[in-house]
């Protein structure tokens, strides 16, 4: 498949995400697919953000584990990532501020280096419109990248002027100078990295996972949001905020989690399409408001965007451990929906669908997110996403007349489902209780408990799960039957769980692939049917205690052969997770132990939270003899501006402790 | 053993009274954005903690999540911290002070962690008085979360996007008298010589003190058209009064004019003096304290200064009659009621 990666690094404020979004759109607008990940810290300037790009003329499904350029805004970028590129790529840099050593970075062979001597590129521009800001220097690297990728440079002049339109032609002329500086250069300098490209230019939107929810919520009719910000759940209520008024949505921005889901509980009650969203700690406060929902059979939906946990964990990393939280929130049992939409299309008619089963079966829905699908951004079809979605509002009662008798709000039916009057439908007036109640609402445990009662109530309510569960498509086996083994995940694995199948069918390796997206209620029936058959079944899931694959076995007695997990706050990369697989099947763990990489890692993290940017990590030796009780990595650190050996560092193989860092300089004021 | 990289002055710096320099109050190097607010007022919290001489391991430094939440880690790196989840600060306060009252509470939140989702538990902690420095870091936005706007922000102020604030603020000074604090001050990042007064006098209060402190936030609050942003703060800050603290160990120097100035004594013998400025304000007066800052907000004045002051009400480990030693450091012996107080509690089931 005809694909490229770039990686773009740099600080938080760098401005690198608007130059990632440049060339997303220049490739989206060719009618080429793209995937981009922003791996990013909870701080707003510093810290070391990293964007990778990848496109592709089919669909690609995750950002990949190649890198083609390297895009470096700091010199940090290039240490870590240099390396990384593959041979007949590129790495491009201002070479004004930062340099590439080949050898001390580990840069592969045909890896072409494209130092940009920033200042005299950018002459003719400074000439004519005057000094530039430094991340407009971000533009004439994209300049580059237009033309290593083969992209078209007056499609992303296009996109660049439509970005700018709103500051006037001179800013517009001032970025496509630039853009235009950047890809001159490159051409006058360097060879493309890539063959040309077929464009059908079919423009494809280029979207998350949290706008797709929020317009999913829009053409769904949904009319009240209410949210309190919290990543990774914040865009979709900054997506309402901007559309508000466009679409006809009360947007609230609430003090706290608590008030939001019983805002959108009141707005839901009364009649309204309502939807809340939040990330797990604001899921945890609205656990009490989720049961009432469950008892007062309310219609309301709420977004559950998972990141890393427990607690405040890591805010701006990935990960699938909200499962058992959400599955379990409130006390006492009721019937509520859990769904886990696996891509960015699908979060949108999973949303839609979402309203349609809270009204039609009066239940609270959760739709589970996780960072990965709610912020990274990915071209999609435009024909995809459709406005005219049908909206069924479910059994509504609009008019009553008293001489058929009195409206019973719970009244008992077959399916469990109550003919539902509006508050202010005249005739039809009933108490929504906390409490446990009759068909009419009046409370059963008052004066005494009536046992029939809350037995008949119970039976009721949990009955729609049943109900529910027929309406509802069974997951489906992808691949091939005869598989050597089944992997089976749910949610935003979806992508890299297909792409690990088709290499490791190129391996020989023969994979299928069952991805469930309805938690609850759970076709149980059908997966066992489909697993029973599986020669090996492996789970893949991003937390530490294969959440799914317990729960899967809780519903159907089957248990995995082997579990993969990732819980180190980033994603699994398609050919990382074959090799995990492999092992796997060969009855082999993967190393715990801290890695020569990870250890470069520590030793960054260590001397920015220490000492700032004087100094990197140099060489790393491994010695299994050491004065600790486990082999070591020895690490230099070196001066950056005189490469002296300025301190060396000592982390544990094993523990990943930091045994010391010694200053082999005198310290100096 | 790891040793920090960070430099060493070569010259013997000063030390205060229990021999520490000011870099033993420092923390580690901020991550915050350069020019914010937070970072000011961290560097008085150094400032006033090192010329007062506490004991860093005495301290407990407390803080909820948020840009400002996040400032513990880059002061007193000697003292124990607790970061605990977002509005729950107050709380864990509570039971931190209940088991050792001992420890010198030093809490940083935001307007966001306070005011809007912590609020309850604002206003139960200060009904309770439990003894604590309370520094709120008050930009009107939630920055850790992009500048969305808080609850504290004026009506009528502007995102840089344009938006509108449509709803009244809430006032956490006014708030925290009418809540019965004994101790209120407003401050501005932007003032450090008033802010590390407050500080100190704050430290020697028996109560919650609460310092509501403007701190813009250059990255989503500081613009033309925010009420929060440096210019504005400067361009309409009013200190009531000028605060001067002097210290329990030190003799008064009394250099002003009787009548000129209201002094206080705080409850570790240190005193304050407040020197009257424009108006005639006397912070013991609650109703004026009130009508003053009500005032305030209706004129759209920034008024600065310790607005309200009580020394006299209990706080909270002396309303639970607390035993002279902490919970914390009981013994075996004390920690169990004793056989007799048991089988008593077993004779009553018989
Ligand atoms: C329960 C919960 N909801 C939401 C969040 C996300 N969140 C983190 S910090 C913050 C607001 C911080 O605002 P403020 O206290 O004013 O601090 P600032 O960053 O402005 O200093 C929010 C909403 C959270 N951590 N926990
Ligand atoms: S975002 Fe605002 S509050 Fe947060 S560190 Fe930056 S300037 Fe300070
Ligand atoms: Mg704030």
């Amino acid at each position: 498949m005809h694909e490229v990666t770039i990686g773009i690094g740099g600080a938080a404020g760098d401005g690198l995400d608007k130059s990632g979004d440049t060339l997303a759109k220049t490739a989206g607008r060719l009618g080429l697919h793209v995937y981009a990940y922003n791996s990013y810290q909870s701080i707003i300037r510093g810290g070391h953000i990293w964007l990778r790009v990848r496109l592709g003329e089919n669909k690609v499904q995750s950002h990949g584990d190649n890198l083609t350029c390297l895009v470096a805004l700091n010199q940090d970028t290039i240490e870590r990532h240099a390396k990384e590129v593959d041979a007949g790529g590129a790495i491009v840099f201002n070479a004004d501020r930062l340099k590439v050593d080949a050898k001390l970075h580990g840069v592969k062979k045909d890896v072409q280096i494209l130092g940009l001597p920033m200042s005299q590129v950018t002459a003719d521009v400074v000439k004519e419109f005057g000094p530039i800001q430094p991340v407009m220097q971000n533009t004439v690297a994209m300049g580059a990248i237009i033309y290593l990728t083969q992209l078209d440079f007056a499609e992303a002049a296009g996109v660049l002027t439509d970005t700018f339109q709103h500051k006037g032609q001179k800013v517009i002329d001032l970025n496509v100078g630039l853009l235009k500086a950047g890809y001159e250069y490159a051409k006058s300098q360097t060879k493309e990295v890539t063959g040309s490209w077929t464009f059908s230019r079919q423009r494809r939107p280029f979207i998350t996972g949290n706008e797709a929810i929020a317009i999913g919520a829009a053409a769904a009719g949904c009319k009240f949001y209410s949210a309190y910000p919290m990543t990774p759940a914040s865009t979709i209520l900054h997506w309402m905020a901007a559309h508000a008024e466009q679409v006809g949505i009360c947007v609230k921005q609430c003090e706290d989690e608590l008030s939001v889901i019983n805002m959108a509980i009141g707005a839901g009650i009364s009649g309204n399409r309502s939807m809340c969203g939040t990330a797990g700690g604001g899921f945890a406060l609205m656990t009490e408001a989720l049961g009432m929902a469950g008892i007062m059979e309310v219609p309301v939906v709420c977004v559950e965007v998972q990141r890393g946990g427990p607690s405040t964990g890591l805010p701006t990393k990935s990960e699938q451990g909200d499962l058992f939280q959400v599955y379990g929130a409130s006390q006492g049992e009721f019937p509520r929906m859990i769904v886990a939409p696996y891509d960015v299309v699908d979060c949108y008619w999973s949303t839609v669908e979402a309203f349609n089963v809270a009204d039609k079966w009066q239940m609270p829905v959760i739709i589970m997110s996780d960072l990965l699908l709610s912020e990274h951004p990915e071209t999609i079809d435009a024909d995809s996403i459709k406005s005219d979605v049908k909206i069924d509002r479910g059994v509504l009662v609009d008019k009553w007349n008293p001489e058929d008798g009195k409206y019973k709000r719970f009244e008992f039916t077959e399916s469990g489902i109550s003919p539902r009057a509006i508050p202010g439908t005249p005739n039809t007036c009933y108490v929504s209780g906390s409490d446990d109640h009759d068909e009419e609402g009046i409370l059963i445990s008052d004066m005494f408990t009536s046992q029939p009662m809350r037995r008949k109530i119970m039976e009721k309510r949990m009955k729609k799960f049943e109900g529910l569960l027929a309406e509802l498509p069974a997951p489906k086996l992808e691949g091939p039957a005869d598989a050597d083994v089944t992997l089976v995940g749910w949610g935003s694995t979806y992508g890299v769980i297909n792409e690990a199948c088709q290499l490791l069918q190129e391996q020989g390796v023969k994979a299928n692939h069952l991805h469930v997206k309805y938690i609850l209620p759970f076709h149980a029936k059908e997966i066992s049917a489909i697993l029973s058959k599986s020669k090996k079944k492996i789970s893949v899931e991003v937390n530490y205690t294969s959440q799914f694959a317990r729960y899967l076995r809780s519903e159907t007695g089957i248990g995995m052969d082997a579990h993969i997990n990732r819980y180190d706050g980033e994603l699994f990369e398609p050919k990382q997770l074959a090799e995990e697989i492999k092992l796997a099947l060969a009855g082999k763990k993967v190393s715990l132990d801290v890695s020569e990489d990870d250890a470069r890692e520590m030793a960054c993290h260590y001397l920015r939270t220490h000492g700032g940017e004087k100094f990197r990590p140099g060489k790393i030796t491994r010695q299994d003899k050491s004065s600790a009780k486990e082999p070591v990595w020895s690490i230099e650190i070196v001066d950056r501006l005189s490469e002296e050996k300025v301190a060396e560092m000592v982390i544990g193989v094993q523990t990943g402790h930091t045994f010391s860092y010694k200053s082999l300089v005198p310290a100096v004021s | 053993m790891v040793e920090s990289t960070l430099k060493q002055d070569a010259k013997a710096p000063n030390t205060n009274r229990i021999g520490l320099t000011l870099g033993d109050y420092k923390g580690s190097p901020s991550t915050l954005c350069d020019g914010c607010g937070h970072d000011a007022i961290t560097s008085q919290i150094i400032k006033a903690c090192y010329e007062l001489a506490v004991e860093p391991h005495k301290v407990a430094k407390l803080s909820g999540i948020g840009c400002s939440s996040k400032t513990p880690a880059y002061f007193l790196s000697r003292a124990h911290g607790f970061n605990a989840v977002h509005g729950r600060m107050p709380s864990i306060a509570t039971g931190v002070s209940m088991a050792n009252k001992d420890l010198t509470l030093l809490a940083v939140s935001g307007d966001g962690d306070t005011a809007s989702i912590g609020l309850g538990q604002f206003c139960h902690l200060v009904r309770r008085n439990v003894p604590m420095i309370y520094v709120i870091e008050n930009n009107g936005v939630y920055g850790l979360t992009k500048g969305q706007f808080s609850a504290t922000a004026d009506i009528g102020s502007k995102l840089k996007t344009g938006v509108s604030n449509e709803l009244p603020p809430i006032d956490i000074c006014s708030l925290a008298v009418e809540m019965g604090c004994g101790f209120v001050g407003r401050s501005f990042a932007g003032d450090p010589k008033q802010l590390v007064a407050l500080l100190k006098a704050a430290m020697s209060h028996k109560g919650t003190a609460i310092l509501d402190v403007v701190s813009p936030c250059v990255t989503f609050n500081n613009h033309e058209g925010s009420t929060k942003s440096y210019k504005y703060a400067k361009e309409h800050e009013m200190p009531i009064h000028e605060i001067g603290y002097i210290p329990f160990y030190e003799q008064i120097a009394v250099d002003y004019e009787p009548g000129s100035a209201v002094e206080v004594k705080m409850h570790d013998g240190s005193h304050i003096v407040l020197r009257k400025a424009a108006k005639d304000y006397d912070p013991r007066n609650k109703l004026a304290a009130i009508d003053t800052i009500h005032k305030a907000i209706a004129e759209h004045q920034f008024l600065t200064g310790l607005l309200y002051i009580d020394e006299k009400k209990p706080d909270f480990t002396t309303i639970m009659q607390l035993d002279d030693q902490p919970l914390a450091s009981l013994g075996q012996d004390k920690l169990r009621p004793g056989k007799d107080a048991l089988s008593a509690i077993m004779a009553e089931l018989k």
